[in-house]
């Protein structure tokens, strides 16, 4: 059998190469995101201000914050004056003057960390209006009492002309914690729930894991808050995984206003 | 009617009539005689005694010595005896003559040397080619006509057909039917091939000229294909040289193969350059740089929209109901649109029209029949079912790809009283295909075809309820259930017009469902004593539904010229529904499209190495109330009898997308939603496509290269927000859009012929994706795999066939957690999030596997096969293949843990066949 080498070898050759060349060129992408620094920063109206900067952990540290970052200098601009922030311990800087702080201005904050210009901005929002209970307290039973799962006990409410975002945080006021049901597992006594723009949120059997009193305070909060809700570590693999979304330039984590009202509530 | 066809048959296949004699002498005389003497001299007794040629091997036949008394027994049934005695097979030609074999291999050994002392004359000569009967009357005229099986009357595709002396050559279509123009005289010899078959040749007369030719064609002995056709290969698995990116497959050989419980079409594809192999999770075709979604699956005409079968693992498609199957890795004719990256065409079979047949093939995995019946004169049909059945082999796989390896986040206070409940849960899968043949009259035949197929895995039970309740407990059901597959069907009704138009028209219908449900429901007494019902879970739902009709029409001019076109019109509709606690309805999509349009393609052969194939499809879709126009063009030209340039364009949309929810504790789900105006834009590519082949008699080498652009891709992510307790979740869909580009070139080499045959098939390539929410530059896609190298060995050693094949592919794209950092959140708990690596940025380790395969054919003492016996190993040195990584925050740090593809696992598998 007689197989003519040359033209296939320079055809083959000629466009293995084409391929070859065009295939190097590649974007390389360096990864320097995990020396940018950690900020944690809520500013409430009527409280002073507190921002912690941390360094982020390496996947095998298990303690619960990264190191924190000293000896930075943190600035907030309400866009008229700006205030320098003090580090009342490692890593956590503080303002006290909370009359700093007052609805519908933007407030940025500056720092420098390494070679990054770090900052972030956030608007205040307004105080939640007309925030009330349909009763003062429900009572449970377990799993298997007399209610409908699914039955709505207690409605709070508040007004929402606008869909805006609002959460609602639980404190159970209680130092012993009475478990409602052993469904919950590792349920904890506090916790938050987002209420989706909503003006209402109702409250059922399985709203509550533990009996007690619990103080129940509705914030209104920005999207940046609603987004620190879902964290990327909760049931991600290599083909879903994608950073988690945040509000801090050249950095992680957040900084963001939020206003709130409170009303006491008793789970029995 | 019959009769007309009768007499077409009996005065064209002019020599399928001395196999027939043959058999017919066989069958029809009686030996009541006894014989002692060597087997030689009994053959030469038979052969002068009843006119037979028979030929075998005297040397060794004298050696045996044969001590019989027949008694009024046929001559076949002797034959049989003896042969059987003795360990022989015997075999008639298509020529009417006996091969007296040892081995199935001895036949093209015998063929060659059967002359003088070997051979023993009978009453007949061995057909040789007519000499024309009287002085040619008719000259460049067109002849038109069908081939068939001579056993079951199964039209077959792709035969080759020319004219003895002259360039003039063409393929029958899927149909079998053909058509010549310009034949110079009706003197001329037209020559017919097929691999699997015997050749024919058939002296034409100014009778023949007159009424389509009916072309039988014997069953080659299965055995090595001595016989080399040029342009036509044998094998399991064969490139068209003449066209770029086309790939073709014989179902019948599947056997030959390894195969890990069935046998499986889509997956024997991936054993070809441009279609990845290394995806275990997805039986559906990654070609060339695309997803399976951007591949269209095309069945008797209706589209599937789901082709895996227990998480991916087998395809949808039973083998058994399937003729054959092209795929068309890119730049593909304007009669296919719809989809960006490839189409794979799978057609039924028509069935045996002459005798009932049915078949079993049993596995370690599943039990799957077929019969195909001649219902009468005018109709066939063909019935295949399969079924799984949950032995080891399919909780294997089944748990491979159902629970990911690291159990749920756990951590202290986890689980109740009793800890959660051990349950199996039932799976299976089946598929059915049925398919009704009804030739009306020689011009129109009709043909109905149903496919069904579903998967279903139920987890549903009665809770246990413990003693200390059942005094307010009544009962508590837990329902938990995934069910998916597709419902198809089409009526399609092929009529000839005249000589040279003809056209199919399609009514179709094609329905894809997904459903989940996990629900707990039951009765508890109130307080008073009083039974109140409760229902909780989530229910979620997804359909399609796609009812069409379509005509395309094929006008062969001349020669030279062939004009197709054809229309359509589609409705598609689909539904999304997630319901929660059975009041809360999170998400509930119900979309429906529109669509029409039409396509035309000229086929054009200038000279006798040029093919040049400018087509243009144009659709209107609905939702966007927009004009989509898709040219396309493909060419080749031979340079010589080796060499064969090709290319090919085109312009491709696509106008609905498969998206992924990701569930690893219950396996993703797949669904479908229709492009918009909004969020889901219609997708685009184009490519470029362009190879060269070289092909001797006993190789083939073929080198193709690609270029494609992609815009409107959709990546989609279905998030569930406030997994906090007692609280209604939400669901959060996420659409991003991106634009990418595939890249890439393929080897091919092949050894087509010898006891030895097989290919080595390399891959690179490089598929990368632009999606803004991942930053402004490109990143690998998910499917991007820098080399693939296949080589698939087979070797056919007598009745035995062996195969390895080795795979070979650079790992898969992944994302990694690099950091993490935790915050506090309003409530005084903690959130943990990753800072993660660039999209795609890291590589999994490189997948590997080998597999091997050995099949023992069974054959019946006249020399066909009647099924087989095979053994198949998986991944013979259980190298651990990566699928992908899992993450998970435990006390505060990250663990990652593989998820690995199958380990080595054997399969045993059983093929009958009876007639």
């Amino acid at each position: 059998m007689e197989i003519k080498k040359h033209p296939i070898k320079n055809t083959l050759l000629l466009l293995i190469m084409a391929i070859v060349l065009n295939a190097c060129k590649k974007d390389v992408t360096t990864n320097a995101n995990t020396n940018l620094p950690v900020v944690q920063g809520y500013l409430v109206v009527g409280k002073s201000i507190s921002v912690k900067v941390t360094m982020q952990k390496v996947l095998t540290d298990t303690a619960v914050y990264g190191t924190p970052i000293k000896g930075l200098k943190l600035n907030i601009s309400d866009g008229s004056s700006t205030i320098q922030l003090t580090e009342s311990s490692a890593g956590t800087y503080i303002y006290s003057d909370s009359t700093f702080l007052t609805t519908g201005k933007t407030y940025t904050l500056k720092f420098s960390y390494l070679s990054y210009a770090v900052s972030a901005q956030t608007i205040m929002p307004a105080k939640p209006v007309n925030f009330t209970t349909q009763h003062t307290g429900m009572s449970i039973d377990d799993l298997l009492g007399n209610n409908n799962p699914l039955d709505t006990l207690n409605v709070v409410s508040w007004a929402n002309p606008d869909s805006l975002n609002h959460v609602l945080v639980f404190n159970n006021l209680d130092g012993i914690s009475f478990p409602a049901s052993t469904r919950f597992g590792n349920a904890t006594t506090d916790f938050e729930l987002n209420t989706n723009r909503a003006a209402a949120y109702p409250f059922t059997q399985r709203t509550f894991a533990y009996y007690g009193h619990y103080q129940v305070i509705l914030c209104t909060v920005n999207q940046e808050y609603i987004n620190l809700l879902t964290s990327n570590a909760s049931g991600s693999t290599s083909s879903n995984l994608s950073n988690q979304p945040t509000n801090v330039v050249n950095g992680v984590g957040i900084f963001t206003a939020m206003q709130a009202d409170t009303l006491q509530f008793l789970v029995q | 009617m019959k009769k007309l066809l009768l007499l077409l048959l009996f005065v064209v296949a002019a020599s399928s009539g001395f196999s027939q004699q043959t058999q017919k002498i066989l069958k029809k005389n009686y030996i009541n005689k006894f014989y002692t003497c060597p087997l030689d001299k009994f053959l030469d007794t038979l052969a002068t005694t009843y006119h037979l040629n028979i030929v075998f091997e005297r040397d060794t036949l004298d050696k045996l010595d044969i001590v019989e008394h027949f008694f009024n027994e046929s001559v076949q049934d002797a034959l049989g005896k003896v042969c059987n005695e003795y360990g022989l097979h015997y075999w008639i030609e298509a020529n009417g003559i006996i091969y007296i074999l040892q081995n199935t291999d001895d036949l093209a050994r015998l063929k060659k040397t059967n002359k003088g002392d070997n051979m023993v004359s009978g009453g007949i000569k061995p057909v040789l080619l007519p000499d024309p009967v009287e002085p040619p009357s008719h000259f460049m005229f067109t002849i038109s006509g069908r081939v068939v099986d001579q056993g079951s009357g199964e039209p077959l595709p792709s035969a080759s057909i020319s004219i003895r002396n002259t360039h003039l050559t063409t393929t029958t279509r899927n149909d079998g039917n053909f058509i010549l123009f310009n034949v110079p005289s009706d003197t001329c010899v037209v020559e017919v091939s097929n691999s699997g078959y015997q050749p024919e040749k058939i002296r034409l007369d100014a009778k023949k000229i007159k009424e389509p030719l009916v072309i039988e064609m014997f069953t080659a002995l299965n055995t090595l294909n001595e016989v080399t056709i040029t342009g036509k290969k044998s094998g399991v698995m064969n490139t068209d040289t003449k066209k770029v990116g086309v790939l073709e497959l014989n179902p019948a050989s599947l056997d030959k193969l390894p195969n890990i419980g069935e046998k499986d079409i889509l997956r024997a594809f991936q054993l070809m350059p441009g279609v990845a192999a290394t995806n275990e999770s997805s039986s559906g075709a990654y070609v060339r740089g695309g997803t399976p979604d951007q591949n269209l699956v095309v069945f008797d005409g209706f589209t599937i929209y789901q082709v895996d079968h227990l998480y991916g693992f087998f395809s949808a498609f039973n083998s058994n109901a399937v003729k054959d199957v092209q795929l068309y890795k890119g730049g593909f004719s304007s009669q296919f649109g719809g989809r960006l990256s490839s189409v794979t065409e799978i057609n039924g079979k028509d069935g045996n029209k002459n005798e009932a047949s049915y078949g079993v093939d049993l596995s370690l995995l599943s039990v799957n029949a077929f019969a195909e019946i001649p219902v009468n004169n005018e109709s066939t049909l063909v019935l295949a079912f399969r079924r799984s059945y949950q032995g080891p082999l399919y909780n294997k796989i089944f748990d491979q790809f159902n629970t990911s390896s690291v159990q749920g986040g756990g951590g202290p206070g986890g689980g109740g009283p009793g800890g959660p409940e051990q349950t199996t849960p039932a799976s299976h899968f089946y598929d059915a295909d049925l398919r009704y043949n009804y030739r009306v009259d020689k011009n129109d035949i009709l043909t109905w075809s149903l496919y069904n197929g579903e998967d279903e895995t139920n987890n549903s039970r009665a809770l246990q309820i413990p003693s200390f309740l059942t005094s307010s407990v009544n009962s508590i059901n837990i329902t938990d259930y995934t069910k998916y597959g597709n419902l198809g069907s089409s009526v399609k009704w092929f009529k000839k017009w005249s000589k040279n138009v003809y056209s199919n028209t399609y009514i179709t219908y094609s329905s894809f469902f997904n459903d989940r449900n996990r629900s707990t429901a039951g009765t508890i007494d109130d307080s008073n004593g009083d039974p109140v019902s409760f229902e909780s879970g989530i229910v979620e739902k997804n359909s399609l539904n796609d009812v069409g009709v379509k005509s395309e029409w094929n006008w062969e001019m001349n020669n030279k010229m062939k004009f197709a076109y054809g229309g359509f019109l589609t409705r598609q509709g689909t539904n999304y529904n997630y319901v929660q606690n059975d009041t809360a309805t999170l998400v509930n999509e119900r979309e429906s499209a529109f669509s029409g349009g039409g396509y035309a393609e000229l086929l054009i052969d200038p000279t006798d190495k040029l093919h040049l194939q400018p087509g243009v499809r144009e659709t209107w879709f609905g939702p966007t109330g927009k004009l989509y126009t898709e040219p396309r063009f493909s060419a080749s030209y031979l340079l010589n009898d080796h060499f064969t340039l090709k290319a090919a364009t085109g312009q491709f949309y696509q106008f609905m997308n498969q998206v992924t929810q990701e569930d690893i504790l219950n396996g993703n789900r797949n669904f479908w939603l229709l492009s918009n105006n909004t969020n889901i834009p219609v997708g685009m590519a184009r490519h470029y496509m362009g190879g060269v082949s070289y092909e001797t008699d006993q190789f083939l080498i073929d080198v193709e290269g690609y270029y494609k652009t992609l815009s409107g891709l959709t990546e989609y992510t279905l998030r569930q927000t406030n997994a906090f307790p007692g609280s209604i979740a939400t669901l959060t869909q996420d659409f991003y859009n991106g634009t990418g580009y595939a890249k890439g070139i393929e080897v091919l080499l092949q050894k087509k012929l010898g006891n030895y045959t097989g290919w080595i098939s390399y891959t690179l390539g490089q598929a990368e994706d632009k999606f803004a929410v991942f930053g402004n530059n490109y990143f690998p896609a998910d499917q991007d795999v820098r080399h693939e190298f296949k080589t698939i060995n087979m070797y056919h050693y007598y009745r035995w066939n062996f195969s390895a094949v080795w795979l070979f592919s650079t790992g898969h794209p992944y994302t990694a957690p690099l950091t993490t950092y935790t915050i506090s959140t309003l409530d005084g708990n903690t959130t943990t999030a990753y800072t993660v690596s660039g999209k795609n940025e890291l590589r999994l380790p490189d997948y590997h596997r080998l597999d091997l395969s050995a099949t023992y054919d069974l054959l019946k003492i006249n020399g066909n096969k009647i099924g087989s016996i095979g053994i198949s190993l998986f991944n013979v040195y259980n190298h651990t293949n990566v699928w992908y990584k899992e993450y998970q925050i435990q006390n505060n740090a990250a663990i990652a843990t593989n998820v690995d593809y199958l380990g080595f696992t054997p399969n045993l598998t059983l093929s009958l066949r009876w007639k």
